[in-house]
């Protein structure tokens, strides 16, 4: 077995964290515990450490025309410092990877996929670019890249950032500095919260002071506010409560983003990308199968793999499953035969051979809108931060409805 | 890690599976160790056995889960469960916060408990028997 990589921060995780080994890095998992820190993004804030994600930077005069045509959504449409969650497909329209695009200025864009799939999405990016007049550079081990999440993410980061944040909408884009380091800030993340996404320039792995120094000037401005410095456990069960898909689990090869709910980042009218024509096909014939949320009405976790049985039959399988830490239920994603994936159909899922009652419903589980607004199962409903007893209640209305 | 980190009673009986028992005058009482809460940590869900089943030693009794981690729990010795801690239904983090006292999870009569408590470890055994786990 090759050596687990390691990202600017390991020597941090090591010190305070549980590590886990993820796509190929060594991780923490969690450093004081998955339900603390989870909690702490919902209430206030986290930071996490994402520099595994694989970063790269696309320029040339061709960049915009290149990147429309490896995506599916519709790059020309950003303007300078805006970023939009896209797909890459392959030619079956299968889903490559998920990934968020940045442009930084005209003819240069930041692009940003799975740790899972660095190897590959590089690779597609470099294959592909040889028609295009491109330079496609991996930055991964240049820049280093934190989320801070959370209600409280914009005061803790104003403290130390030298540009305006309140004006920053979601999906825009600044420069600043933290530190007297140079940091790139998109108002993105992966929890369901308000949050922004942190890039520290010019950082390599051998010399990560900078990042160090932005990491560390984030957890002293946030210790007023309870800051907690978050692993993968909760960053999978944030944006699991979120309904944000996972690749690899909810998202493979073999499912398109018109089963997966992703088709407002399918744009058919943009000119030809890879995968236009099977996803085509598949959106005028309809598609068959389709990524629904499920909750469970009794006891039990549902896990990745188990079954979903609806009238008996055996009808799909949980892609992500976790015990919601907000909700206090256990929640499940899964594809289900068009027929069967409205809200309120009821199904079973087989935890370790017990049919455990759930019920399909409507994605996100959970979602903050606003300082008073979250959706829950789907639904606008009145909440403000740390509301969570009423929230819990309301969920059983909505189940007794 | 070292075996300090880990409270393990000296009166107790102790499986590989990181169960304990107490042995009373009329039944046994079992819960899973310190190290097993650690290893798990924040532990959300418990599946207990129902009274009146018969277990078997080193059969299944139960399982205990984490936000992350599935974990089976097996019984120390063979019996009939007779009674079993509901307290741990709604509050599965007593499991975490006191293993051995308020987190007892099954009291078990035994059906063959002299024979059986030779194939469980005392707890200096244990102890190095966690030791070489490390």
């Amino acid at each position: 077995m090759s050596a687990l990589k390691k990202t600017h921060l390991f020597s941090f995780h090591q010190a305070n964290g549980k590590l886990t080994e993820f796509a190929g890095f060594s991780m923490p998992v969690w450093y004081k515990g998955i339900i603390v820190e989870h909690m702490a993004v919902r209430e206030s804030v986290g930071i996490f450490d994402v520099s595994h994600m694989g970063r790269c930077l696309v320029s040339g005069p061709q960049a915009e025309s290149f990147l429309n045509y490896v995506t599916t959504n519709d790059v020309s449409s950003l303007n300078p410092l805006s970023a939009q969650y896209t797909t890459f497909c392959n030619h079956n329209g299968g889903v490559k990877d998920d990934l968020v695009i940045s442009k930084l200025e005209d003819n240069l864009y930041l692009v940003v996929y799975n740790a899972s799939n660095r190897e590959k999405d590089y690779g597609w990016l470099k294959d592909n670019s040889e028609k295009f007049d491109v330079k496609v550079e991996d930055v991964s081990d240049n820049i280093a890249m934190f989320a801070v999440q959370g209600p409280k993410a914009e005061s803790v980061l104003q403290r130390i950032s030298t540009q305006d944040l309140s004006t920053l909408r979601r999906f825009k884009c600044l420069w600043t500095e933290i530190e007297e380091c140079k940091v790139f800030v998109s108002r993105t993340g992966y929890t369901g919260e308000d949050g922004f996404e942190v890039f520290v320039w010019d950082t390599s792995l051998q010399d990560p002071q900078k990042a160090f120094k932005v990491w560390n000037s984030i957890l002293s401005a946030g210790k007023s506010e309870g800051i907690e410095p978050c692993g993968l456990g909760a960053r999978d069960t944030l944006r699991l409560e979120a309904g944000m898909c996972l690749y690899g689990n909810d998202l493979t090869e073999e499912t398109t983003p018109l089963e997966a709910g992703l088709s407002f980042v399918v744009k058919f009218d943009k000119g030809d990308f890879i995968g236009k024509e099977a996803l085509l096909k598949q959106k005028r014939e309809g598609i068959k199968r389709k990524r629904v949320g499920i909750r469970l009405l009794e006891r039990g976790i549902p896990r990745p793999g188990q079954e979903v049985i609806v009238d008996g039959e055996v009808l799909g399988q949980v892609t992500s499953g976790t015990f919601s830490p907000l909700l206090k239920v256990g929640i499940a994603m899964a594809y289900l035969p068009i027929e069967y994936s409205k809200e309120g159909t009821e199904v079973k899922v087989k935890i370790r051979g017990r049919l455990v009652d759930g019920t399909v419903v409507k994605l996100p589980f959970y979602r903050r809108l606003s300082e008073n607004t979250v959706y829950l199962m789907g639904k606008k409903v009145s909440c403000p931060v740390g509301d969570w007893e009423t929230l819990r209640l309301r969920l059983k209305t909505i189940e007794n409805a | 890690m070292s075996t300090e980190k880990y409270l393990i009673p000296e009166s107790l009986y102790y499986t590989e599976e990181h169960e304990w028992l107490r042995v009373e005058r009329e039944y046994g009482v079992m819960g899973i160790t310190d190290y097993a809460q650690k290893s798990l940590h924040e532990i959300v869900f418990v599946e207990l056995p129902e009274v009146g089943t018969e277990v078997q030693q080193k059969g299944m009794l139960g399982t205990v889960e984490s936000v992350k981690a599935v974990s089976d729990i097996f019984s120390p010795i063979s019996g009939v469960v007779i009674e079993v801690n509901e307290e741990l239904i709604d509050k599965p983090e007593i499991l975490n916060s006191d293993p051995y006292n308020a987190g007892w999870i099954a009291k078990i009569k035994p059906r063959n408990l002299d024979e059986e408590l030779k194939r469980l470890m005392n707890a200096e055994r244990y102890k190095q028997y966690l030791a070489s786990l490390e």
